[in-house]
């Protein structure tokens, strides 16, 4: 079928990567954005604007609240506390049973605490970063029978396809390493960026493909419940029976032990052990009962596994149970893969190049898209076609239009007031109705203004949406202005990052797309300008 | 404030590590200098200095951190390094002439 291996790599690496670009674009930018969740956070939700609080007293503060939002302690399942480093409202769940029509069934509850006042937040809140840009970039947030993970998942093992497909077809992988030459004519300098945020990128792009593939492998991999699911058993059983964890209520009454006094025992040992950390993850069980089980965790900050160093006590005596044993080798490997995609840690520098690794990769994809259209777009001029026409308005859907849907659900997001009008849908379904709509928009955009490309010339889409980006950029910094009295002098002087942070791109967002409109612009008026001294030329001949 | 210089200096020496590779390839010399290597080439200073380079910014970075992060920082710093080699290469080719004074335009 091929001429060649290099013939048969250059097949794959372009229709793959055209067909799963589109996803895999979407993966790379707001796997990105996600690099600053919580941040987007507070900006999304004006509230959270305070700095990172240690974890307030368990038994005066946060037990009271349990209490108010369980049903009763016979039906409670799981208590779990969760203030990671980086947010500053703190997220209580309650897991309870409730008996429904006969059959158990369980009900989560959860709230947002301001751990300053002690209250839990009023309204619904939505967290645009870690609720909705997060889960995006794992599952499209197609939630149907798992269908988002598997496309992504699917993308991400093409993306390491065309990784080493790319690698085979590149003839000058060391000799071209350092090059771009934005002066050699647009298809030279597009295939060069593409090459160069390809290659030099390489290991971000393969380790990020690589681990968020291997974080989902339990669903495509389902061995435990499938061909090894005795050994699972086997092995489920084993660990109960070593364990002095409880894993049901004994029937006996007993009162809480001050959880305070476990918290301020986790934290000495860790320190004993050379870990010294915050508390960042509570979890409870059967409280209430004489079995009751509490673990304490620490929020990761200095390494990627600090997670794995829960202590666990009796939840009616306070003492010790069990600390979680040192991770064996293969726990230890895992454990790096998957925090080194989920980055657990506040290591500011490493987080910024994680978010410009992620760019580098949108870069290399739309660099992608856009050389297939430009090899191909005259030859289907000259044949009448039209598949150039939607694939030159997919990319726009994608590059730009995703920057118009993201910057859609921000500007909603301040637009809304606190309390919603009776009848409306909640805070959360509106803001993901406005992402959804303003994509939509942006595709009928770019399907009606890209049609020119089918004659081979410039579509006017990508300088039509670059200028709406930038307006829709600059609306965001000044309704968050309006609307918060947060405008930039304010946060900058009182260095409240995660709002300058994000205002700052914002404007930054605004100013790279202003540029590339005006250069777009001009090389679409030259080209034109040459296209119609050459029919001139020609009509004189 | 120790941590913070640390890592600066081990995005400085990563910068100037990917420097020296460039410069040790003759079509980047070219754009560099205007010419071709002299003779002898300093083809095996500049990859030895390069590598130098590069292995002193993965020592700065386990000087820093655990070495599970710092590892991650060390390849994560060489991509930017490199990214920033490749631009100032297209837009500011004569700033790398700082880095090995050996490479300046011969007369003639």
């Amino acid at each position: 079928m091929f001429q060649s291996f290099r013939s048969a790599m250059t097949w794959i690496h372009t229709w793959f990567g055209l067909v799963l670009g589109f996803v895999l674009m979407g993966a790379f930018f707001f796997g990105a954005l996600c690099v600053f969740d919580r941040e987007i956070d507070k900006w999304a939700i004006p509230e959270a604007r305070f700095e990172v609080q240690p974890m307030p007293s368990f038994d005066r503060v946060l037990l009271p609240e349990f209490e108010a939002m369980s049903p009763s302690l016979e039906t409670m399942q799981i208590w779990g506390i969760v203030a990671d480093n980086r947010s500053s409202l703190i997220d209580l769940v309650s897991i309870h049973e409730t008996s429904a029509q006969g059959d158990a069934r369980t009900e989560r509850v959860v709230k947002m605490l301001d751990p300053r006042t002690g209250k839990v937040t009023n309204g619904d809140h939505f967290k645009i970063g870690s609720e909705f840009f997060y889960p995006l970039h794992y599952s499209l947030t197609l939630d149907w029978q798992g269908l988002g993970e598997w496309i992504v998942a699917f993308s991400g093992m093409m993306m390491l396809a065309a990784l080493i497909s790319g690698i085979v077809i590149h003839r000058k992988l060391f000799r071209e390493f350092f090059t771009f030459r934005p002066g050699k004519g647009f298809r030279r300098s597009t295939l060069d960026l593409h090459n160069l945020t390809g290659v030099v990128a390489l290991p971000f792009h393969f380790f990020f493909a690589f681990t968020g593939v291997l974080i989902f492998v339990g669903q495509y991999f389902p061995i435990g419940t499938t061909q090894l699911a005795q050994l699972h058993e086997l092995h489920e059983q084993l660990e109960i029976g070593e364990s002095k964890i409880p894993t049901e209520r004994s029937g006996h009454a007993a009162p809480l032990a001050s959880v305070d006094a476990m918290m301020a025992e986790a934290r000495r040992r860790w320190a004993a052990h050379g870990m010294p950390g915050e508390v960042g993850v509570i979890h409870l069980r059967f409280v209430g009962d004489a079995n009751a089980h509490v673990a304490i965790y620490p929020a990761a900050t200095n390494s990627l596994q600090d997670l794995l160093n829960g202590v666990h006590f009796n939840g009616a005596t306070g003492a010790v149970l069990q600390v979680d044993p040192a991770p064996n080798a293969v726990q230890q490997v895992a454990g790096f893969l998957t925090g080194l995609h989920l980055q657990p840690f506040r290591h500011w520098p490493l987080r910024w190049l994680y978010a410009l690794g992620g760019l580098a990769g949108c870069v290399c994809i739309a660099t992608g898209l856009l050389f297939f259209v430009e090899k191909r777009k005259h030859q289907h001029a000259k044949q009448g076609s039209q598949a150039i026409h939607v694939v030159d308005a997919l990319a726009v859907t994608t590059v730009t239009g995703m920057v118009i849907a993201t910057l859609g659900i921000l500007i909603v997001n301040r637009l809304l007031p606190d309390t919603l009008p009776a009848g409306w849908p909640r805070h959360d379904d509106l803001e993901r109705y406005a992402f959804w709509f303003a994509w939509l928009l942006a595709m009928a955009h770019a399907f009606w203004r890209t049609a020119p490309v089918a004659q081979g010339r410039m579509a006017p889409a990508w300088v039509e949406q670059c200028w709406t980006i930038t307006v829709m950029s600059v609306t965001a910094v000044l309704l968050n202005w309006i609307t918060t009295g947060d405008h930039l002098l304010r946060t900058l002087s009182d260095t409240y990052w995660p709002v300058a942070g994000l205002d700052l791109a914002l404007l930054t967002v605004a100013a790279i797309a202003a540029l590339a409109g005006r250069k777009i612009k001009r090389r679409a008026e030259n080209a034109s300008m040459i296209a119609e001294s050459v029919a001139q030329d020609a009509a004189r001949a | 404030v120790r941590d913070a210089l640390l890592l600066i200096a081990a995005f400085v020496t990563s910068i100037a590590g990917m420097g020296w590779l460039a410069l040790s390839m003759d079509v980047h010399w070219r754009q560099v200098c205007g010419n071709a290597f002299g003779s002898p080439a300093p083809t095996k200073r500049l990859r030895a200095l390069g590598t130098l380079g590069l292995g002193t910014s993965l020592v700065l970075c386990l000087s820093v951190n655990h070495a599970s992060i710092a590892s991650l920082v060390w390849v994560m710093a060489l991509t930017a390094a490199a990214f920033s080699i490749a631009f100032i290469l297209t837009w500011r080719a004569h700033w790398l002439r700082l880095l090995f004074p050996p490479a300046r335009p011969t007369a003639g």
